[in-house]
């Protein structure tokens, strides 16, 4: 008996001291030296493999181009990004630099996560950003982020081919949402649908926001943050032009994937199609044969008219990490990649198959040299034609945006009528802005 | 095992220590036995208690704490009292969230329970190689990851799908089963049900078996029929393992996460938001306010399946099984 109770009590004393053990894991911390160099750790979340490439290549060099700082480069899958990110930051151990859109910004700095870079990059680095891209990185006049690109949420795709043979003009692509509606009907045929647009609520809580700037000319928030106008009327023009769209079975009803991906066009299935300046890319890398047969236009206007904005610029940055111990080697890095040689982002534009656009005037300059990019058909319509009439991402919360987006699925699918879809958005927009006390902190640039 | 029969052997009965306790030196004996008895039993316990401690008794109790912050990992965070608790128990969505949950349990559950009967009652009538062969294809959903099952039927869900195939040749088809929102829930609780009703149907036959012959030979020679034989024999005699069936189901399904998550994203129209699912996705936003929010919803969503389990243990009153 005393033998086995013995044994007891160190099977207990094992299992304790093991889980001391497993607890004293979780509060390491990251080595920031290795050889000799600063070690700064770099996040990027995952996107089109050969962003990967490009990253890992730009990486290598900038290590072997001197030896300082030695960049630790790691890929986080999109959909496990957030957690990472939390869990890394609660247990002080976030990356130095991290990949971080636009429209998260303001967020981040709100509470305090990453580092002005205004003492940590030259001005001059600051002053080659183009203007209308200047606002998206500053906030209270100081530059957080180095913006990489930027790219249009909203581009019309459409077949050619189909167009031609469905007795409408290619070379006049529609202009209005009824004409979109139209040639929507007439290019129906079969099992090929006319369009395809997002969907469901959390594909058009963004992917609106440049229609829903085109019909109102704001979004459903007022300027200071104050309350919801997500009621004025302009708003059931753009919730019909959605449930017209779906209502009338010219689009698939059961998407097989999500709005940022260009595949069910690629594959045949639709023969117009609304996405971002991505699809380019994609429709490049794993849909050659489909490019002869493409044509782009700016999304069309709730009345015709071009220059109203139909896309908002959505885009990467790099940000360096508030409490990063090594600020000044992370900014480093930032610089060399980003700011520095034009020849290193103009590859980047070239490896993206010109889907994605500049936020660099000497970026420009390298690229105007560049036959490949000047001759890129889809990059001139794009950059002419929609980038700059392109808006800011908005900087507030998410869920006012899901608010909306909801707002505008529940209309398509005919769970509440128009009126009412815009109703419950308000309500839940407005109570937002009060749980959050959201009135008058909007950033200021 | 050896353990429980050492101490059964050291224990004397109960009525042997009531008999004892008016002689000095048997009750010194007594008490002495007892408490190496409590001593052994400590230790047996402690490495669980230990383990529970750190890594569930303490994070609990540390995010009760917690929910009273907003929190931030860099600028410290703020005393906010119970404005997180206000904010998730006034929101419309929290309690949709929470619909969607009781709403996804009750097409699950009971669905899921009344297939376990009938097929473990179909098996139990089985030759042995056959009941063998049936057991194995019953249980194979369960190796089948979520992940795998929710592709699964997401193809067979697409306008072009074997399931609108099927509804074409009666000319009903496409019906777009997870984009419609009268339909995303019942559709994602199918592959909830196939998961899931193999361990259910095993668990029941295991019981079913467990029922002697002859409870049903007696009855039969009673004149009892079918019904009567199920509904007086075989459902009360399960109760127990019906109970747990029905709480550990029910709980589970509330919490249900990974098939709204890749199926439908929730939608359409929040109509597949489970409160986890309504959880994560306010944990996933990046500001500061979202992280305490998720923090305080999930533990009142812990809160809420305490109580709703506690009601159904009190509904279904839980008996001792009586042997045969």
């Amino acid at each position: 008996m005393p033998k086995r109770r013995s044994t007891f009590a160190l099977v207990a004393s094992a299992l304790f001291a093991a889980s001391l053990a497993l607890t004293a894991c979780g509060s390491g911390g990251t080595a920031k030296t290795q050889g000799g160099k600063t070690v700064v750790t770099f996040w990027q979340q995952k996107f089109e493999d050969y962003q990967q490439a490009w990253f890992k290549k730009e990486v290598d060099a900038f290590n072997a181009s001197q030896d300082k700082v030695k960049v630790d480069y790691q890929v986080i899958p999109a959909d496990t990004w957030a957690q990472k990110l939390q869990a890394a930051q609660a247990a002080g151990n976030a990356p130095d630099v991290q990949t971080t859109n636009y429209g998260n910004i303001a967020a981040a700095v709100a509470g305090g996560e990453i580092a002005d870079l205004d003492s940590l990059m030259p001005a001059s680095a600051f002053a080659d950003i183009k203007d209308n891209v200047k606002s998206f990185v500053t906030i209270g006049g100081k530059h957080y982020a180095y913006p990489m690109l930027v790219e249009p949420s909203t581009v019309l795709y459409y077949r050619k081919d189909l167009v031609q043979a469905a007795g409408l003009d290619p070379n006049s692509p529609p202009k209005t949402w009824a004409d979109l509606l139209t040639w929507a009907g007439k290019l129906t045929s079969g099992k090929v649908k006319g369009m395809t647009i997002a969907s469901v609520g959390p594909d058009l809580g963004w992917s609106s926001w440049g229609l829903q700037y085109n019909a109102c000319g704001h979004l459903p928030v007022a300027d200071d943050w104050s309350k919801s106008v997500a009621t004025d009327p302009c708003y059931a023009q753009l919730l019909n032009f959605y449930k017209s769209l779906y209502q009338s079975g010219d689009m698939p009803k059961t998407p097989k994937v999500g709005y940022a991906d260009g595949s069910p066009y690629g594959n045949g299935e639709v023969a117009m199609m609304a996405g971002g300046s991505w699809v380019v890319g994609q429709l490049k890398a794993s849909f050659p044969a489909m490019i002869a047969k493409t044509a782009v236009a700016p999304f069309p206007s709730i009345d015709g008219d071009p220059t109203k904005t139909t896309a908002t610029l959505g885009g990467w940055t790099l940000t360096v990490d508030a409490k990063s111990k090594a600020k000044q080697q992370a900014a480093q890095f930032v610089n060399w990649l980003l700011a520095g040689d034009p020849a290193i982002m103009a590859d980047f534009f070239k490896a993206s198959g010109f889907s994605k656009y500049t936020v660099r005037s000497s970026v420009d300059q390298a690229l105007a040299s560049n036959p490949d990019a000047t001759s890129d058909p889809f990059m001139k319509i794009i950059s002419s034609q929609v980038v700059p009439y392109g808006k800011a991402e908005p900087a507030y919360p998410w869920d006012i945006a899901l608010a909306f987006g909801t707002a505008i699925e529940a209309a398509m699918k005919g769970n509440l009528s128009v009126d009412a879809a815009l109703k419950k958005a308000d309500g839940q927009i407005n109570d937002v802005i009060k749980k959050q006390s959201l009135a008058g902190t909007q950033p200021t640039h | 095992m050896a353990l429980l029969e050492s101490s059964a052997i050291d224990a004397p009965p109960a009525a042997g220590r009531q008999r004892g306790s008016g002689k000095g030196g048997t009750g010194r004996r007594a008490v002495g036995a007892r408490r190496q008895d409590n001593i052994t039993a400590y230790l047996m316990i402690a490495p669980m208690v230990i383990l529970l401690g750190i890594f569930v008794m303490w994070p609990l109790a540390y995010s009760g704490y917690l929910s009273f912050f907003k929190i931030n990992y860099y600028t410290g965070s703020k005393f906010v009292g119970l404005q997180f608790y206000h904010d998730v128990l006034t929101s419309d969505e929290f309690w949709h969230s929470l619909w969607i949950g009781f709403y996804y349990a009750l097409l699950v559950v009971p669905i899921g329970i009344i297939l376990a009967l009938l097929l473990a009652s179909f098996i139990k009538t089985l030759s042995k190689r056959v009941a063998a062969f049936m057991k194995v294809t019953v249980y194979l959903p369960a190796v089948v990851s979520t992940v795998i099952a929710s592709v699964l039927f997401t193809f067979m869900y697409q306008d072009d799908g074997v399931v609108n195939w099927f509804l074409s040749l009666i000319n009903l088809a496409p019906v777009a089963w997870l984009n419609d929102p009268q339909w995303a829930l019942p559709a994602i609780a199918v592959p909830g049900i196939w998961l899931g009703f193999g361990i259910t149907t095993l668990i029941v036959l295991a019981a079913m078996l467990d029922i002697p012959d002859s409870y049903y030979e007696s009855a039969m020679l009673d004149g009892a029929n079918f019904r009567q034989r199920l509904f007086r024999i075989t459902i009360p005699l399960l109760r127990n393992v019906l109970l747990y069936l029905i709480v550990t189901g029910f709980a589970l399904a509330v919490q249900m996460i990974d098939l709204p998550l890749i199926m439908t994203g929730g939608g359409p129209v929040d109509a597949t938001t489970t409160p986890n699912y309504y959880i994560f996705s306010q944990f996933r936003s990046p500001d500061p306010y979202s992280r305490s929010y998720a923090l305080t919803a999930s533990l009142l969503l812990f809160v809420v399946l305490g109580l709703v389990s506690i009601a159904m243990f009190r509904l279904i009153r839980s008996d001792k099984a009586v042997d045969g």
